[in-house]
């Protein structure tokens, strides 16, 4: 263990300061996710309909995948602040690239799914479109900027390990991994509640 | 942050647990059948359940991914109560808005 984490550590509670800042940041991107899902919630519950209807027209085959390469570039995230905290650059590189490569997919497969609802005529704040859009278009799209926001430090970090001493913080990499792994954590929550719990699913309409 | 050994298997394993609990929601939400009068609309069952799945999801990935672990007791406790408020907010809301409009 290098002495970088040592000196960040807070004397009075030995928590490092920039773990303690990441969670503090990621508690208040609660707050902002969570308007989301009480909206989400409350309108849901009165328009069923509108909800099924919206549900049912999304692709929950493509978000699947994307939960998949989601829950791997966590993996990798995971493995790659593990192996530079043992001082093995190029594993970190190897981990930290595989990460990155999976956020790049999880915007292609956005990238391929916005694509198919602009083709049906559905846009971002458009009138005519149902609440259940506004809502998909607001929390995918908040999450894939989230994606967005994580590889540019991931990146910036990437190229680091190419210079002779190789990326030198390992505990800026694990705070940058409880933001990943937050990501990820929304996603599990998005998942199901835009793609799968459709509420009319498993049974008939009952009028 | 424990061994070098220790820590990779743990990791593999919330991997697939990860894995098989994300197929257990789509299972769970696509072809688990309810009967009409158990909830329906709103079909508050297939919603607990989903939230139950991914509450499971969520404690994996904060307490070996994201080093709780691993971390002080202090850490734990400043992290769990604002997740458990975010829950109980997912959950009670479901269920108030869900009776609110079918009963």
């Amino acid at each position: 263990m290098s002495n970088t984490i040592n000196l960040s550590h807070e004397p009075v509670t030995r928590i490092p300061n920039g773990k303690v800042a990441m969670w503090a940041f990621l508690a208040s991107e609660l707050m902002f996710f969570s308007g989301f899902f009480a909206a989400f919630i409350v309108l849901r519950n009165g328009n069923y309909e509108v909800f099924a209807q919206g549900s049912a027209h999304l692709n929950w085959v493509l978000a699947l995948v994307n939960t998949f390469i989601l829950i791997g570039s966590s993996l990798t995230m995971a493995l790659s602040i593990h192996h530079l905290e043992h001082k093995n650059n190029s594993q970190f590189r190897l981990f930290l690239g595989l990460t990155i490569l999976g956020a790049f997919g999880f915007l292609v497969v956005k990238y391929i799914e916005y694509s198919a609802k602009f083709h049906d005529g559905l846009f971002p704040g458009q009138a005519h479109h149902t609440v259940f859009y506004s809502f998909y278009f607001m929390m995918t799209g908040f999450h894939a900027l989230h994606v967005i926001a994580g590889m540019i430090p991931m990146m910036y970090m990437f190229f680091r390990s190419f210079t002779n001493k190789g990326y030198p913080y390992p505990w800026k990499v694990e705070t940058l991994g409880l933001y990943w792994h937050f990501v990820d954590l929304m996603w599990i929550f998005i998942f199901p509640a835009l793609y799968l719990l459709n509420p009319y699913s498993g049974t008939l309409p009952v009028h | 942050m424990s061994s070098q050994t220790s820590v990779i298997p743990s990791y593999l394993k919330v991997f697939y647990t990860l894995l098989v609990f994300t197929i257990l929601t789509v299972v769970a939400a696509k072809a688990l059948h309810f009967p009409a009068s158990w909830g329906t609309p709103g079909d508050v069952l297939h919603v607990s359940i989903g939230i139950i799945i991914a509450v499971l999801k969520v404690l994996c990935v904060m307490y070996i991914f994201m080093h709780l672990k691993f971390d002080s007791p202090l850490l734990r406790v400043f992290v769990y109560v604002p997740v458990f408020f975010f829950l109980v907010m997912v959950f009670a809301l479901n269920v108030l808005e869900h009776f609110s409009y079918t009963h």
